[in-house]
């Protein structure tokens, strides 16, 4: 075989003509390599191209996988490149977005403070937190990681953006916020409720004690325990204030026992038979002061079975749904508006009606108004928590939160509930208390820390029965273990030094017969042990402030 | 080993061509396909063609002076011609091999 003439001794025109044909075919794609002459290894074109073309597919793939939104944009904030999910989260196709401004989606002074953000750091990433707008015109809480995309010689030539989506995330958050607040509420009136029963059980005892005396219910009634008094002029006046005093009493005594029902968690409040009418009454009660200068109240209560619900979780429904009707109607024109609630029977089931004469709810809004965080209200007015909370407990009840709502003329809401299967059916309304019979005298003994509660349960019965009051559950105790006995002994639940539980299992081991006669009075706020306490030994309880008949029947049963 | 195709062996007046390529890469698997396609159908005379493939005897493509493949050679007769790319242009080999 011949050998090849070397290169350089082939003429110019012919190398050069040579170089063309290999530019031009390497421009056509008709080359597969290129020898590098230094290292003698011949690159391989087309497996490059391969490798290029794996690399990008590799990179499209992860673009593309990644659950934050990519966006590229030129120096004339156009966009040049962004993944399916950015689209996704603007509702675009990915090529429509193409060539689009970023003031499209993106408002003047979210722009403002990228561009802010950049001048303040020109290189490297930077965050902000901002709102894109949707192509429906939701707004889109996003968190934007952008880069500014540069030119060899150092020039802005564009942005690269990653956007996460924090709708969620800020959901979650002020979700968070919301029930940590709520539970600070609720442990606070849990505490003040405590704090108020025990002397408000003193203030009723005592005002029950002299209306007794005095004869009978004060206001309205005619006949007295001692006719035969000659300063009646004096009982008749003092009967009026005693009366008005005991009512208020008994107000404060449902304000508390509201406030109880609201702390307490769903958990710690299994679902019993309700009586719906009364839960309604709770709710108006605490929403009184929102009402009464807004509306005229009507109430329409139909004769309902007691449902099968929690009873605090649907007075937080009712005390919602009633708020929101009277925060629909503007201060002031009490007499023009009206809330009405009711409550009927309609095809098996129990109905609930809150209606209000206000402003209506748009058939825009409508639709959303039971979303999760969507409010009509300011911010920090509404949390946009409340209708879908109350949605959420009713269809855990079974049962069905709907609204319907004329501009202008109001809205109803309205709670449907199943009614509970017969055999489950409530037990026949309270008996009314049987009068009181002399009965035999005990002797009981009252252990409670607060000396305005001894002193009243102490007038209460020491008429009928032989009384010794004790401050405290060590002395209580050292009277039992000296072989003192009781009928009866009446002990608070929670005191500082030694408890009742801490007297009960005392008791339980030296006076065993005595321990079984203990029936415990309680303040409210249970801490975990004394509730399990309570629930486990089934132990008699009695809970502040009680009415000197609720008194009186637990001590008959004792002492017979 | 270059790959031979004789079609004419011994003969050492006739036409001997060089056609260097890369492996499977595709425009030299088609430049052997229509190297092969053009000598059988144009050329009368005998002829030699070798295919060497650039891979396995880099330095065979460096003593040609080739700096890209595939890349045909007339060797002979003299002077050397080259051709360069995938030889899907038949007329622009046929002129090549032709030349003077």
């Amino acid at each position: 075989m011949n050998a090849a003439p070397a290169p350089h001794r082939r003429g110019l025109a012919q190398r050069l003509s040579e170089a063309q044909a290999t530019i031009e075919a390497l421009l056509s794609g008709q080359i597969d390599a290129v020898v590098d002459s230094k290292s003698a290894t011949p690159v391989l074109l087309s497996r490059a191209q391969d490798a290029l073309r794996q690399s990008e597919e590799q990179h499209r793939q992860i673009v593309e996988a990644t659950t934050d939104g990519i966006m590229k944009v030129d120096a004339l904030e156009k966009i040049v490149f962004v993944n399916g999910r950015l689209a996704e989260m603007l509702g675009y196709e990915a090529q429509q977005m193409i060539g689009m401004d970023v003031s499209t989606f993106m408002s003047a002074s979210a722009r403002a403070s990228m561009v802010n953000t950049f001048a303040r750091r020109p290189v490297g990433q930077d965050t902000l937190d901002t709102v894109l707008r949707h192509k429906g015109g939701t707004a889109i809480s996003v968190n934007i990681a952008a880069s500014p995309l540069v030119d060899g010689e150092g020039q802005r030539i564009g942005t690269l953006g990653m956007v996460r989506d924090v709708t969620e995330r800020n959901k979650l958050q002020s979700q968070l916020m919301v029930s940590d607040r709520m539970a600070s509420v609720g442990t606070l009136a849990a505490g003040v409720a405590h704090e108020i029963n025990n002397p408000l059980a003193a203030v009723l005892g005592n005002l029950d004690y002299v209306a007794e005396i005095l004869g009978g219910p004060a206001r309205g009634a005619s006949t007295s325990a001692n006719p035969g008094r000659s300063d009646a002029w004096l009982i008749e006046e003092i009967r009026g204030p005693i009366g008005d005093a005991l009512e208020a009493a008994a107000r404060v005594r449902l304000i508390v026992r509201d406030l109880k029902i609201f702390s307490r968690s769903p958990s710690d409040e299994p679902k019993s038979r309700v009586n719906i009418q009364a839960v309604m009454e709770s709710s108006l009660r605490m929403a009184w002061n929102e009402i009464r200068h807004r509306a005229r109240l009507v109430k329409l209560y139909g004769v309902v079975p007691n449902v099968e619900a929690n009873e605090g979780r649907l007075g937080q429904v009712f005390l919602n749904l009633i708020v929101n009707a009277a925060q629909a109607l503007p201060e002031g024109h009490a007499e023009q508006n009206e809330i009405r609630v009711s409550t009927h029977v309609c095809d098996g089931r129990v109905v609930v009606e809150v209606s209000d004469t206000g402003a209506g709810i748009s058939p825009e809004i409508i639709g959303r108004i039971f979303d999760a965080f969507f409010t009509t209200k300011g911010v920090g007015v509404g949390t946009g928590l409340g209708l879908a909370i109350c949605h959420r407990i009713i269809t855990d009840l079974d049962g069905a939160l709907t609204v319907e709502s004329t501009v202008g003329k109001g809205s109803t809401f309205r709670v449907v509930l199943p009614i509970p299967r017969p055999e489950a059916i409530e037990e026949a309304a309270p008996a009314v208390e049987p009068v009181p019979s002399p009965g035999r005298r005990g002797r009981i003994l009252v252990v409670d820390d607060e000396e305005l509660v001894l002193r009243s349960v102490k007038r209460l019965l020491s008429k009928e029965h032989d009384i010794v009051a004790i401050a405290k559950a060590k002395a209580a105790l050292a009277l039992c273990a000296g072989g003192e006995s009781f009928d009866l002994i009446l002990c608070d639940l929670m005191m500082p030094d030694m408890t009742g539980m801490d007297l009960h299992s005392e008791l339980s081991r030296v006076a065993p017969e005595q321990a079984s006669r203990m029936v415990f009075l309680t303040g409210g706020a249970f801490t975990v042990k004394a509730s399990s306490f309570l629930a486990d030994q089934a132990q008699e309880h009695l809970d502040k402030p009680f009415s000197p008949t609720t008194l009186r029947a637990v001590v008959r049963r004792h002492v017979q | 080993m270059a790959k031979t195709k004789p079609k004419k062996p011994g003969a050492k007046t006739g036409l001997l061509l060089r056609l260097y390529v890369a492996g499977n890469a595709p425009n030299s698997l088609r430049a052997v396909a229509n190297a092969t396609a053009i000598c059988e159908e144009y050329l009368t005379a005998r002829y030699e063609l070798e295919v060497i493939d650039l891979l396995k005897h880099p330095n065979r493509a460096l003593a040609d002076g080739i700096i890209v493949t595939p890349t045909l050679l007339r060797l002979r007769p003299l002077p050397v011609q080259r051709v360069i790319g995938n030889l899907s242009d038949t007329n622009q080999v046929l002129l090549t091999l032709a030349g003077q």
